[in-house]
């Protein structure tokens, strides 16, 4: 499938969501594991107590791609992640992650075509209000059609 | 010492040298705290069984483990964004050192751009990372 097709059928289109409750015990764990000192990531009971900005990058849609995407003949390799924290997340809500692709590019070499997928977590709060987004980069070595059996998956 | 405003960054400044704590008992906490109770991040055997060379600190936690450094350094500074390429594993109960480097000030935005890695004792990058951080 040629990349404009890709972009075309599938960018910019939710295909999961997902509800992700904060608990304050998590939060603490997860600060001091990495070594967060500060007690408003460490300290429950601290006014300021919120998330270390990474935490959303914990969540995980129930899909990694759209369920029509074509397979492409290979597997979706982990290319990389980015945060981007908007608002401080607060122990005891429900936050929602709501996931869509972001970007489609390709590049070819003498192995032949990788295609690299940017998939887009917006994860809002009970408001709607954006408290970060997450991109999860994948890469795909695509197969010569023989290879992958010549039909898409 | 510590970077409590803008003025206090300098270019090419060195962040002080972290090292994780990445015993197994840690990462076990971190994959609790994370929903990420697989083998693989739990116990050294499992990760074997998997064709590993041993339990794995998940990439999200050398992420985390990249601001908490930036924030030894920097105490009130804001994350905007962190972005992290996961070359090669990081193994747990390994001993691995995180550094980072200024690579670019803004004084209108008074941000602060940081390289960041995470390499093994034999000196090899497992994780890189840039960070844009908004200093007070």
């Amino acid at each position: 499938m040629e990349i404009e097709e890709l972009k075309r059928k599938f960018l910019n289109l939710d295909f999961d969501q997902r509800e992700f409750p904060v608990r304050a015990e998590a939060m603490v764990d997860f600060a001091t594991a990495v070594g967060e000192t500060a007690a408003h990531y460490t300290d429950p009971n601290h006014p300021e107590f919120r998330a270390v900005p990474t935490f959303p990058a914990r969540f995980h849609g129930r899909r990694m791609l759209p369920e029509d995407f074509p397979r492409l003949g290979g597997i979706p390799l982990d290319a990389g992640k980015a945060v981007m924290p908007k608002a401080p997340i607060r122990a005891g809500v429900t936050l929602v992650g709501r996931s869509h692709l972001h970007e489609i590019f390709e590049k070819t070499g003498r192995s032949g075509r990788m295609i690299f997928l940017v998939a887009r977590m917006e994860v809002r709060g009970p408001d709607e209000t954006l408290v970060a987004i997450v991109d999860s980069r994948m890469v795909i070595r695509e197969k010569p059609a023989k290879e992958a059996g010549g039909a898409p998956q | 010492m510590t970077v409590q405003r803008f003025e206090d960054a300098e270019f090419g400044e060195e962040l002080p040298l972290f090292e994780p704590d990445l015993t197994l008992a840690n990462v076990r906490k971190f994959a609790r705290a994370a929903e990420m109770m697989a083998p693989r991040f739990t116990d050294h055997e499992g990760a074997r069984k998997e064709g590993l060379p041993g339990a794995l600190v998940p990439g999200v936690m050398s992420q985390a483990i990249l601001v908490a450094m930036i924030h030894r350094w920097a105490p009130g500074a804001e994350i905007e964004k962190i972005d992290t390429v996961f070359r090669a594993p990081v193994i747990a109960d390994e001993p691995h050192k995180v550094s980072g480097v200024v690579t670019d000030l803004d004084a209108a935005a008074r941000t602060a751009e940081i390289d960041l890695t995470i390499t093994n004792a034999a000196g090899e990058t497992r994780v890189l990372g840039t960070a844009r951080v908004k200093l007070g």
